[in-house]
C-alpha cells in the first residue's frame, strides 16, 4: 500500500469510531491548549520585555552604579555603617537605607578607562510643578533624554538642536495644560518649577531678618518659594508609549545639559549633589558582546556595580523562562496522561478490527503496512488532538488579548499572547510523533497477527 | 497449475502432536475448478490455507506456475498473493463501516495498482456481482447474500488467476447461495481463473471440474487421475 493510501485508510477507520477517536484526541487537546497559551504568552512576554528594553535602554551602553542594592544585590540582613556623606533615603519597603551615589570624581575615573567612549548621568529632577499661564499646576519628573531612545512622536521633531530649555511633553499633558492639539503645542512655553536648597548665605540672610521659622506657616511658605521657575520650550509630544519602564510614563525629557543643570539647581547644596544613583557608560563599538563584557570587566575592577542591558533583559526573559516552564510542566503531564489513552484506544482499535486485519494479510498486505496503518492512524488522533487544542488557544487568545491589555493597562494595540505559527505546527508535529511512539505496540500486536487465527474469529 | 507435493501439516509437539494434512499431492490445472469436500476437521481450510501462501507446511512444497512458494520469502509471498489470488470467505469478512466501494478498492490498495485505473475497475467488479447500485452504500446495509456478492467482487477486482473459497455459501439460504455458485462459476468462465472452493455443498461440488475428498487429514478420493492417494502407514 502506498503511504497515501494508507493514510487515508487510517483516516477513514478513526472516522468510523468518532466518539472514541474524539475522546482520545481531547486528552490530547487539553495538553496542546495549554501548551499553546503558554507559547503565546511567553512570547508575548518576551516581546514586551525586548521592547521595553529597547526603547528605553541603549544595548552598546552599561548601567553602572556604586551601590549594589540598586541591583536588588545588597545584604540587607547585616548593619551597615553610617556614611555622612551619602545621606539618607527611604527604601520601598519603607526602611532607612543609605545608597552609595557616584561622584564627579567616579565619572572622571570611569570615562578613562579603555573602551569607554562616553558617559551619561542618569537624571531625574523631582521638579515641584509644571504649568503655563492661566493653567493648573501639575507635579511632575524631569529626566535627561537619551538620544538612543526613539519615542513615538505626535508633533514636533528631535533634531541635533534638540538642547538647552526645550523638552518632550508626554501626550498626557495636552488638555490639562490647555493646549488644544500636539501642533498646538509646538514652540510653546511651559514653566517648571525647580526646588532650591537654601545655601547657607541665605540661611544666614534669613536668620537676619528675623523672618525664618516663626510660625510653621510661613517656614513652609518660605521653603515653597525657594524655588527657580524654568522656561521651557516645548520641542516634541510624544505619544502615550506602549513600552515605557513603569512609573516613568509622564515624565518630561529635556536634553542632558538641561538636566544637568537642572539637577544642580535642586541638588546644590544638598549632599546630593553632583551624585547619582547609576549612569550610562557607552562602549566603544559596544554592540559587539565581547567589547561590551571587556569593558564592563575593567569597571567592576574599580569596585563598581555593572549591569549590561543584555543582563537585565536576560534577567528578566530568564524569570519569563521559569514561569513558562511550569505551565509547561503541566501541558506536559496531560500529554503523557493522554498517550496512555492513545495506547489504549490502539489496542481496542486492533482487537476490533482483529478480522479486518486477518483479511488485509490475506489479501497480501505487508507486516510493514499493517503497522503503518494503525500507526498513523495514532498520528492522526494525535493531529485531532493538537489541532482541536491549538485552535481553541488561538481562537481564546485572541479573542483574550484585548482584554488583557486592558486588564493590566499596556497601551492599545500591545499583545500578551502572540501565537507563531511555526511553533504551533512543531509543536502538532511533535504531539503526532508522540502518538506514533504511542502507537508502536498497538501497531505490532496487529503487524504480528497471524491472518489464519484472526479469520478464525468468530 | 498449482502442484501439491507431499505437503503434512502437524501441530504440537510430543504427545500433542496432530497431523491435520499428511502427504497431500495434487494438481489443479490453470483455468479449471477445484471442488475440496469433506467432514468438518478433515482438513480443508488448512489444506486452502497452505495451497494459498497463508500458512506454512510442515514439509513439502506448493509450486504455483513456476514459482515455489516454499522457496520464497514473507514478503514475496504477500505480493504473489496480492497481485495473483484472492480469497472468499464463510463470514464474508466486509468492511461493515466502509462503503462497497472502499471495500472493493482494498486489494487495488494493497496491490498499488496505478490510481488511475481504480475507479473504473472498482466500479466493474460491483457491475459484474449486481451490486452497482450500491456503489457508495455500507456494507453494514447489505443483506448476507449482498454481503458475498460484494466480497466477490472484492475478490476479482485484481483480477487474480487463482480465487480461494471457503465455503461461500455456508451462510447462505439456498436460493441465495444458487445466484452466489452461479456467479462464481460464470466469473471463471469470463475471467479464466482458476476457482478453488472448499464446500459441504454437494450441489457446488458437482459444478466443479475436479473433486477431492478429504478425511482425517489426507484425500480419500480424487475425480482426476493426477491426485495421489497415499494411504497413512499407522
Ligand atoms: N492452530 C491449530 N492448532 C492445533 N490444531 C489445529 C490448528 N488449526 C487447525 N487445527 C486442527 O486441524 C484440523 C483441520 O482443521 P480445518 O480447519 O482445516 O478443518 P476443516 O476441514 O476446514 O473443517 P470445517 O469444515 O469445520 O471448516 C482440525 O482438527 C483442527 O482442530
Ligand atoms: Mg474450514
Amino acid at each position: 500500500m502506498t503511504t497515501r493510501d494508507i493514510i487515508r485508510r487510517s483516516g477513514r477507520s478513526l472516522k468510523s469510531a468518532k466518539g472514541r477517536t474524539i475522546l482520545t484526541a481531547l486528552a490530547i487537546a487539553v495538553g496542546t491548549f495549554a501548551l499553546t497559551l503558554t507559547l503565546a504568552a511567553s512570547n508575548g512576554a518576551t516581546a514586551y520585555v525586548n521592547k521595553i528594553i529597547n526603547d528605553n535602554f541603549d544595548p552598546s551602553e552599561l548601567i553602572v552604579t556604586a551601590d549594589p542594592s540598586i541591583f536588588g544585590q545588597a545584604n540587607t540582613s547585616s548593619p551597615k555603617e553610617y556614611d555622612p556623606s551619602f545621606g539618607t533615603g527611604v527604601s520601598n519597603s519603607g526602611a532607612t537605607t543609605q545608597i552609595k551615589k557616584i561622584t564627579q570624581a567616579d565619572i572622571d575615573t570611569i570615562a578613562k578607562v579603555d573602551g569607554v567612549a562616553s558617559v551619561r548621568e542618569d537624571i531625574t529632577v523631582n521638579a515641584r510643578y509644571m504649568t503655563r499661564e492661566g493653567q493648573k499646576k501639575y507635579v511632575t519628573t524631569i529626566a535627561s533624554y537619551n538620544p538612543a531612545q526613539k519615542p513615538d512622536l505626535l508633533a514636533g521633531g528631535l533634531g541635533a538642536d534638540f538642547n538647552g530649555a526645550k523638552l518632550i511633553l508626554p501626550e498626557g499633558f495636552l488638555q490639562s495644560l490647555g493646549f488644544s492639539s500636539a501642533e498646538n503645542a509646538i514652540g510653546k512655553s511651559v514653566i517648571v518649577s525647580i526646588p532650591k536648597n537654601f545655601s547657607p548665605d541665605q540661611l544666614k540672610a534669613q536668620l537676619l531678618a528675623g523672618s525664618f521659622a516663626q510660625t510653621p506657616e510661613q517656614l513652609a511658605k518660605s521653603i515653597q518659594d525657594n524655588a527657580d521657575n524654568v522656561v521651557f520650550t516645548v520641542a516634541a509630544v510624544s505619544k502615550k508609549p506602549a513600552t515605557s519602564r513603569p512609573g516613568t510614563e509622564l515624565y518630561i525629557y529635556t536634553s542632558l545639559d538641561e538636566a544637568r543643570a537642572l539637577n544642580d539647581i535642586s541638588t546644590s547644596g544638598s549632599t546630593g549633589f553632583r551624585k547619582y544613583n547609576s549612569i550610562f557608560v557607552k562602549v566603544t563599538n559596544g554592540n559587539k558582546p565581547s567589547n561590551l563584557d571587556a569593558t564592563a570587566g575593567r569597571i567592576r575592577d574599580l569596585g563598581f556595580q555593572v549591569r549590561t542591558v543584555k543582563e537585565t533583559q536576560e534577567f528578566l526573559t530568564n524569570i519569563i523562562g521559569v514561569l513558562r516552564g511550569i505551565v509547561a510542566g503541566f501541558g506536559l503531564i496531560a500529554i503523557i496522561a493522554s498517550v496512555f489513552g492513545i495506547i489504549n484506544t490502539m489496542y481496542i482499535s486492533v482487537l476490533q478490527r482483529t478480522r479486518e486485519i486477518g483479511l488485509m494479510k490475506a489479501l497480501g498486505m505487508r507486516r510493514r503496512d499493517i503497522g503503518r496503518l494503525f500507526r498513523f492512524e495514532a498520528a492522526w488522533i494525535g493531529f485531532l488532538g493538537g489541532a482541536i487544542g491549538s485552535i481553541s488557544a488561538v481562537v481564546l487568545g485572541i479573542a483574550l488579548n484585548p482584554w488583557i491589555t486592558k486588564q493590566l493597562n499596556l497601551s492599545a494595540g500591545t499583545k500578551l499572547l502572540i501565537f507563531v505559527p511555526l511553533q504551533i505546527f512543531t509543536l502538532i508535529a511533535i504531539l503526532m510523533a508522540i502518538s506514533i511512539m504511542a502507537g508502536w505496540l498497538p501497531s505490532r500486536k496487529a503487524a504480528k497477527l497471524d491472518p489464519i487465527e484472526a479469520l478464525r474469529v468468530e | 497449475m498449482i502442484k501439491v507435493n507431499d505437503v503434512s501439516k502437524t501441530y504440537g509437539k510430543g504427545d500433542n502432536l496432530f497431523t491435520a494434512l499428511y502427504k497431500i499431492s495434487l494438481e489443479v490445472p490453470e483455468g479449471s475448478t477445484v471442488a475440496i469436500i469433506g467432514k468438518s476437521g478433515s482438513g480443508k481450510s488448512t489444506l486452502m490455507h497452505i495451497m494459498s501462501g497463508l500458512d506454512h507446511a510442515s514439509s513439502g512444497e506448493i509450486v504455483i506456475g513456476d514459482k515455489s512458494l516454499t522457496e520464497m520469502k514473507a514478503k514475496q509471498i504477500d505480493a504473489f498473493r496480492a497481485s495473483e489470488m484472492s480469497f472468499i470467505f464463510q463470514a464474508f469478512f466486509v468492511e461493515a463501516n466502509q462503503s462497497c466501494f472502499q471495500n472493493v478498492m482494498l486489494p487495488l490498495e494493497i496491490a498499488k495498482s496505478p490510481r488511475s485505473q481504480r475507479k473504473k475497475r472498482v466500479e466493474a467488479a460491483l457491475k459484474a456481482v449486481g451490486l452497482e447500485e450500491k456503489v457508495d452504500a455500507l456494507a453494514s446495509t447489505l443483506s448476507g447474500g449482498q454481503k458475498q456478492r460484494l466480497a466477490i467482487a472484492r475478490a476479482i477486482v485484481n483480477r487474480p488467476k487463482i480465487i480461494f473459497a471457503d465455503e461461500p455459501t455456508g451462510n447462505l439460504d439456498s436460493a441465495t447461495g444458487e445466484l452466489v455458485i452461479d456467479l462464481l462459476f460464470e466469473l471463471n468462465k469470463k475471467l479464466k481463473c482458476t476457482l478453488v472452493v472448499v464446500t459441504h455443498d454437494g450441489e457446488l461440488a458437482d459444478k466443479c471440474a475436479i473433486r477431492i475428498e478429504m478425511k482425517d487429514g489426507e484425500i480419500i478420493s480424487a475425480s482426476n487421475s493426477k491426485t495421489k492417494k497415499v494411504v497413512r502407514r499407522v
